[in-house]
């Protein structure tokens, strides 16, 4: 028999939906194995059929995502947190640093394409306070993170998940896939996200570019590194991050890039401190941020306005 | 001894962890560009090169993580009293687990409160309140609650299963509270201690910071009366 599959699409962008068509000739064994009876971006399909397995991407942003994800908690074997946003609240979480009442009133309120001075449209679901991860919501049995993650690991999810195979994944940094040589060097200028000007074989904090491979986890195979742009930090902080309170993005950056460049570090923290809303960005409404100095961020986010 | 195992798959040889080791267990082989592992009797499990490799490609196996930083004869004597009352550590059922950590935590808590007392005198109070606001300002935005009633519902509902927790309050200026249950007047019946003292001050106005910070009101302390139920009143202050 045919395992069932059923996908959800909350507050995401559906790039996680179109990476499973990137599984290419892997998709047509799967096809084989799996009937699909719930995806959004391909049918037209209401209800939330029984199903063995759940695949949520996005994170919790209206009441109707809540709504959404509890049917899928109930309708499904297993759940799948896969993405960045589902397992950790991605990009959209940056919205934690502003509350809810302060981003509708930026929306709708003295916007240039506003003519009305409008209200929030009625009928519209209700926002949540701030976005949350679906494990706040529901639980959840396997967590996938990547924006989006790299097809390698979404067959080993799946097939993890049909009861296929266990392949236990890897829980290393972008670092140890990345092609670069990590070396010290001399009279290197800060920088941040210059895909030019680059020696193509040397590692990006060699350089003095800040590049937040070393505290991400690797979900991507190094693809951004390793084609010359410095890594954002998409899938998520490393498991060391989460596990010791004591190291943040910031610091850890700053202290290996002033190790390999000779730069001060404090000099490093004060460069990427006003960018540090987007270098928390993918993981800033997720518990596991929690204790890391993200209630400074506001301040920081505040002065970099200015 | 300390097992170090580098993964040289992973490893970008990038050489931080031969520059970080305070014991120079590493040295670096430069024809392969990877650290190797020279004398790892020296490694005492400081975990430095673990922490700065980008790669997360070194791993220690026997490594015995230490809980405490200090040591206090004192509270050791005292867990270990508690350890045995609850049946030794093996922990045969919850309330054994509950009596175990409640005293290890409570001794460490009264004496914590006691030092405060003595370099603070007067001021203890407010180091209750400080710590309650802080918490309050570390909460992520969306628990942050829309007044007063909404703050004090969630506090309630947070605290209510350990505490027993009740709250009465008539919308207007007199808040009261009630718990049930409390570790430390178990604690301090136990050690014979008298209830009320500064562990209990600093608890108090902990809660009221807490409610402070979280729902923008002034609140002001005025009346407690521990005993088989705790009972404090706090005064609303409307904010200006």
């Amino acid at each position: 028999m045919k395992a069932r599959v059923s996908t959800e699409w909350l507050s995401g962008c559906s790039g996680c939906h179109v990476a499973i068509v990137d599984l290419h000739e892997k998709l047509l064994n799967l096809v084989d194995d799996v009937e699909f009876v719930r995806v959004p971006v391909l049918m037209d399909e209401k209800g939330y059929p029984k199903a063995d397995v759940g695949i949520v991407e996005g994170a919790v942003r209206s009441e109707h995502d809540r709504h959404a994800l509890e049917k899928m908690r109930e309708s499904c074997g297993k759940l799948l947190a896969f993405g960045t946003c589902a397992s950790y609240g991605g990009p959209s979480g940056i919205g934690w640093l502003y509350g809810r009442d302060a981003i509708l009133a930026k929306a709708y309120g003295g916007n240039v394409s506003d003519a009305k001075g409008s209200k929030v449209p009625g009928g519209a679901s209700k926002l949540e306070e701030s976005v949350i991860p679906i494990d706040e919501v529901v639980k959840i049995d396997r967590y996938l993170p990547g924006c989006p993650p790299h097809p390698y690991f979404i067959a080993i999810a799946i097939r993890d998940l049909l009861g296929v195979e266990s392949i236990p994944l890897s829980p290393k940094t972008v670092c140890s896939e990345c092609g670069r040589r990590m070396q010290k060097t001399e009279g290197a200028k800060l920088s941040k996200g210059e895909v030019s000007a680059n020696d193509p074989d040397t590692c990006f904090l060699s350089q003095g570019v800040v590049c937040l491979g070393s505290v991400t986890l690797d979900r991507c195979k190094a693809q951004c590194p390793n084609k010359g742009v410095a890594c954002a930090g998409c899938a998520g902080p490393s498991v060391d991050l989460i596990r010791e309170p004591h190291l943040d993005i910031r610091s850890m950056v700053a202290k290996r890039m002033a190790m390999l460049t000779g730069i001060p570090e404090q000099e490093i923290r004060d460069y990427i401190q006003g960018d540090a809303k987007t270098f928390y960005s993918y993981a800033l409404s997720s518990p596991v941020m929690y204790g890391k100095p993200t209630v400074e961020l506001r301040e920081w986010a505040a002065e970099a306005a200015k | 001894m300390i097992d170090i195992r580098i993964d040289d798959d992973a490893c970008v040889g990038c050489s931080l962890c031969v520059e970080v080791c305070p014991t120079k267990v590493f040295e670096f082989d430069e024809k392969k560009a990877r650290p190797v592992v020279k004398k790892p009797k020296e490694c005492f499990g400081c975990l430095s090169c673990s922490e700065i490799c980008p790669a997360t490609a070194i791993v220690h196996e026997g490594v015995v993580h230490s809980e405490n930083h200090y040591y206090d004869p004192g509270a050791v004597e005292l867990s270990q009293k508690t350890a045995d009352e609850a049946g030794g550590i093996n922990f045969p059922d919850d309330a054994g687990i509950r009596r175990l950590a409640v005293g290890d935590l409570g001794i460490r808590l009264l004496s914590v409160a006691s030092v405060f007392r003595q370099t603070l005198g007067g001021s203890l109070p407010a180091v209750g309140t400080m710590a309650g606001r802080t918490l309050a300002t570390h909460l992520p935005r969306y628990h942050v609650p829309a007044d007063f009633k909404e703050a004090l519902a969630m506090v309630v509902e947070q605290l209510a299963p350990t505490w027993d927790l009740e709250a009465s309050y008539d919308g207007a200026e007199s808040l009261k509270i009630t718990a049930g249950t409390c570790f430390i007047r178990d604690l301090c019946r136990r050690e014979g201690l008298e209830l009320g003292g500064d562990l209990c001050v600093l608890f108090y106005n902990y809660l009221a910071g807490y409610l402070a910070k979280l729902s923008g009101v002034r609140l002001k302390l005025e009346k407690t009366s521990p005993g088989d139920t705790c009972a404090y009143e706090i005064k609303v202050i409307r904010k200006e």
